[in-house]
């Protein structure tokens, strides 16, 4: 009999204590579970012994061994060290890895087929026999076209399927089979079947779906008949707005064909209907200029370039690559490109410019401002977040306040090392940045004031002593205060907490606005790394360049994402391409 | 045909290695499959291409036929009036084809709704909301049909026995009982209009919602009247912040029909807070920091009529604190084991809930109707659990029992 005294609740959860895991299963898969919950009310706690339904000895082996193997990758993640700041790719997830989150690990289910897909062209008795055999929900020819399709079978077999079919119902083949059998043709690069089914979509239907248009296009830009790929994408804007995709194909098959005035219309026509264009797409444009020698060419590529910077798009280790070889094979400008990185004082490894700095101009400072005041902390209803009245207090405090060189987001701190009582943590963090003669202001809301045994009351005086203070209502968000407070302060103002703040960032109406956040937060946010009263208080250092594709003429700097690194969208990717004239050459 | 293909057999033969035919064992034969399906077809190919351009032939027979089949089958008529329309429906059609979940018809209405989606997912979840809407309408008359073939099978057979003996039989009533409930019902609910406890339905979210979103919200309201209408004691229910000509009054009306005038509620464009004093008034919402503890018959409820499906969190919190109103949420945590789902409930359930507690006031019987898949159990906060709980740490058998087990386990390792 196991007992499980533990304040979680649920079962997912008691993966994170792995300690009773690495105990071993042999015990447990004998026992029932006695879950001892503990809820706790305002004061008074209650608890209740609840027998769960004991979990099959399997299941609970299961989570053993996930456990087990969870733990196995912490260990060695901690091994590779050295993450470079709070933003830099990967780093989000190497936290949630040492915060020992669970991973969900997505078991690959294994297809269950029924049958057995042949690997050679069968005869028509082959396939009675084989449909008899088949038991299944859907009808035959479509689950194996499917799974052919799934596998990518070879275009033989699945034309004597075909052939089949249309012997069976008088030379007639549905379409669902024809697109599947097109797919598997696009999939081989198999032009000439590509077009001969082309012909018969043609024939036999009027008018196609997307799919089927998609694959067509993507089928017929490689050959001769390229230009009818182009017919195909104008009957799918009859209709409904054609991908990024369709527009990626049909440029990529205008450059196969030499024809860049058409690549870069339908690049135009792309970037007008609000799309974002492929990296691959803009990639070809790229692998493309190698070959040619043409000063209008090489300023659209310059174009697209500024097109990145603007959209803050980083291209791929291969695009990189691509840009590169493209810049090295401009004649006479002698082009020099190194894969390298930027120096915490931004700086390039290689070069030794100062990268572009994460401070924002004053106009687009006092933008930001504005939006955050308006969209984030008002928002169109007031009561949402705060009332009238706070919001009035709030103001009335900050200008009465001299500027603050830190504001701390007071919870967010407080709560960041659970082994100490939550005041404490606040008081340490504060009285070790008053040392330094900051001015502060932290961030709370008012049942910090309360004394209760997280919150002692002499601890709280202290930090009121050493820092201004303001407590917000207790429904009250506390963020929007943090960013306003810090936004007021000036530029030299710092703010800290942990928090990514996507859900604020989310607030604000359009693309570039959350652009500016995001570049405004990584160059002002400190995230603690430790700072528990013995250990000195350390923040992850901030970025002092900003990570955008720059150009100061005669350089490029171009940051790129690894093949191999996972970015999440709140990071930024920590490997540059330099790229320099070695000789300064008039023009 | 036959012929051929044992020809090219051998081929295919020679290519794959041998012993993968014979030796497919159960767990490598997956595995086995793909290699194989994923590396012979590249092969054949080039191989085909040198060696056999008979089979070719009678691979590619059907193209043949299919070229020559074509026109018979055309597909549709050309219409030239309205050509996005036309080419919109054509593009169903040939989705349809494709077994993509869009609708067998459509209608005129509906396809103007289909071109005035603003993007290409809205078209998609919209036509497999129409195909969902059609599935459940064919079903239905399916099985209309078939119940009216019994019962006319059952008409027959009672035809034929009435024939037979024809007996008299005494009752004390005749059938009229849905009548009869009816009209009790409509007796207490005057009573309930008369001295019931008022609750509220707020009515001042239309704009926050889209208009599936309040064609919900209406069916919600009307399913909740109904339970009212049934219970016991009902409420005496509001429906405040009514603005007449609203798509709120303009749905219910077209819900309710001519019953609308007869409902025995009351309907009004007036703010709760102009109807009741203020410190009377509970705002019931889940995002409020304070938990109900007890249904109070001296308090009016107010539930927003409101379906989020958007997550506007904080939209009622944030009505109620304009109004400086007091706020409940119910006490879902203290009570169940909650697992999935948010935490708001529909309105008929919430009436539910509030209908058991004030008859009732036993909160295990009201959360009864908190949808069953949404918690994993009742947490039992009873005086025995707590009871044995005591015991258990008394007598130190929770730690005796915790240490002996590790030590079992660290044997066994």
């Amino acid at each position: 009999m196991t007992f499980y005294l533990s304040g979680f609740r649920n079962f997912p959860k008691l993966w994170k204590s792995n300690p009773y895991f690495e105990l071993g299963p042999a015990a447990s898969s004998a026992s029932f579970f006695l879950t001892v919950h503990c809820v706790t009310g305002n004061q008074q706690r209650w608890f209740s012994v609840k027998p769960t339904t004991p979990p099959n000895s399997k299941t609970l082996n299961l989570l053993v061994a996930k456990a087990r193997t969870h733990k196995k990758r912490n260990d060695s993640n901690k091994q590779v060290s050295s993450d470079p700041h709070y933003f830099a790719a990967g780093a989000a997830k190497k936290r949630s890895h040492l915060g020992g989150n669970p991973q969900n690990q997505d078991h690959a289910l294994p297809v269950r087929s029924t049958v057995q897909l042949p690997t050679k062209p069968l005869n028509s008795e082959e396939w009675d026999k084989l449909k008899e055999d088949f038991k299944g929900k859907v009808s035959f020819e479509d689950f194996v076209i499917s799974q052919m399709a799934r596998s990518c079978s070879s275009v033989d077999v699945a034309k004597s399927l075909l052939a089949w079919v249309a012997a069976k119902h008088h030379g007639i083949v549905g379409y669902n089979l024809l697109v599947k059998y097109l797919y598997l043709c696009v999939f081989h690069k198999q032009t000439s079947e590509v077009i001969d089914v082309y012909e018969i979509m043609k024939a036999k239907y009027k008018s196609l779906e997307s799919g089927a248009y998609t694959l067509l296009i993507r089928g017929l830009i490689h050959s001769d008949r390229w230009r009818e790929a182009l017919l195909l994408l104008e009957d799918i804007k009859k209709v409904m707005d054609p991908s990024k995709k369709n527009y990626g194909d049909c440029i990529q098959g205008a450059l196969l064909h030499q024809d860049v005035d058409v690549a870069w219309s339908l690049y135009q026509e792309l970037l007008g209907r609000n799309l974002v264009p492929l990296l691959e797409t803009l990639k070809a444009f790229f692998d493309y200029g190698k070959g040619i020698n043409d000063d209008h060419y090489s300023n659209k590529l310059l174009d697209v370039l500024l097109y990145l910077r603007n959209n803050q798009l980083y291209p791929g280790e291969s695009f990189a690559h691509s840009i590169k070889t493209w810049f090295e094979s401009i004649p006479g400008r002698q082009w020099k490109g190194q894969f390298t990185t930027i120096q915490k004082s931004g700086q390039c490894s290689s070069c030794g410019r100062t990268i572009e700095s994460i401070q924002l101009s004053p106009e687009e400072y006092e933008f930001l401002k504005e939006k955050i005041m308006r969209d984030v902390i008002d928002g169109g209803d007031q009561y949402k977040k705060t009332t009238p009245q706070e919001l009035k207090r709030f103001e009335s405090f900050v200008n009465t306040c001299p500027p603050f060189d830190i504001v701390i987001d007071g919870l967010n701190v407080a709560k960041m090392f659970p082994k100490g009582r939550e005041s404490q943590n606040l008081l340490g963090v504060v009285s070790q940045l008053a040392q330094q003669n900051l001015q502060l202001l932290v961030l709370g809301r008012k049942h910090m004031l309360r004394p209760s045994s997280q919150w002692k009351k002499d601890e709280m005086e202290q930090v009121q002593k050493q820092a201004h203070c303001f407590f917000t209502d207790n429904i009250s968000e506390d963020d929007p205060f943090l960013l306003y407070a810090t936004l007021n302060s000036g530029n030299h103002c710092k703010f800290i907490t942990k928090d990514l703040l996507r859900d604020h960032k989310a607030c604000l109406p359009d693309a570039r606005t959350q652009r500016l956040f995001f570049k405004w937060q990584q160059g002002h946010q400190l995230a603690i790394m430790k700072g528990f009263q013995k250990s000195k208080l350390t923040f992850q250092h901030i970025l002092s360049y900003d990570t955008v594709v720059q150009t100061t003429g005669d350089s490029w700097h171009i940051p790129y994402d690894e093949d191999l690194v996972q970015r999440s969208s709140c990071e930024v990717p920590t490997k540059w391409l330099c790229l320099q004239r070695k000789t300064q050459a008039p023009c | 045909m036959n012929v051929t293909v044992r020809f090219f057999r051998p081929f295919a033969r020679c290519l794959v290695p041998y012993t993968c035919h014979r030796k497919r064992s159960n767990v490598y034969s997956g595995v086995l499959r793909r290699y194989m399906s994923s590396k012979v077809p590249s092969l054949s190919c080039h191989n085909k291409d040198s060696a056999s351009p008979p089979e070719q032939l009678e691979l590619d027979g059907w193209k043949a036929t299919m070229k020559s089949s074509v026109q018979e089958d055309g597909v549709s008529e050309v219409s030239d009036k309205d050509d996005s329309l036309a080419a919109t429906r054509e593009l169903i059609e040939m989705w349809r084809l494709l077994g993509k979940e869009v609708p067998e018809h459509i209608t005129e209405e509906e396809l103007k709704t289909l071109t005035e989606c603003a993007s290409k997912s809205a078209k998609k979840k919209y036509l497999r909301y129409l195909y969902g809407k059609e599935k459940v309408k064919k079903a239905k008359q399916i099985k209309r049909q078939m119940k009216a073939e019994a019962r006319e099978e059952a008409k027959r057979a009672r035809s034929l026995a009435s024939t037979m003996g024809e007996e008299q039989q005494d009752f004390m009533f005749l059938r009229l009982w849905d009548r009869q409930i009816n009209i009790a019902l409509g007796w207490k609910g005057v009573q309930a209009m008369q001295f019931g406890q008022p609750l509220v339905f707020d009515m001042a979210y239309d704009n926050y919602m889209k208009p599936s979103e309040l064609q919900n919200t209406v069916s919600q309201l009307l399913e909740s009247e109904g339970w009212n209408r049934r219970n016991v004691d009902p409420f005496h229910i509001y429906f405040c912040n009514l603005k007449l000509d609203s798509a709120y009054h303009r749905e219910l009306v077209r819900r309710y029909g001519e019953k609308w005038d007869k409902l025995l509620l009351t309907a009004t464009e007036k703010s709760p807070v102009d109807l009741f004093p203020k410190d009377s008034i509970i705002y019931l919402t889940a995002d409020s920091p304070k938990v109900m503890t007890t249904f109070k018959h001296d308090k009016i409820y107010i539930i927003g009529s409101f379906v989020d499906k958007n997550t506007q969190t904080g939209t009622s919190l944030a009505k109620a604190k304009r109004l400086n109103l007091a706020t409940e949420c119910l006490p879902l945590d203290k009570y169940l084991q909650w697992d999935v789902g948010n935490k708001n409930l529909t309105l008929d359930q919430m009436m539910r809930i509030l209908l058991c507690l004030k008859n009732t006031g036993n909160w295990e019987e009201a959360l009864k109707f908190v949808p069953r898949r949404k918690h994993t159990g009742y947490l039992e906060v009873s005086e025995h659990s707590q009871e044995l709980f005591r015991n258990l740490k008394k007598t130190k058998t929770l730690n005796s029992y915790r240490k002996g087990s590790l030590s079992e386990r660290t044997w066994k390792r």
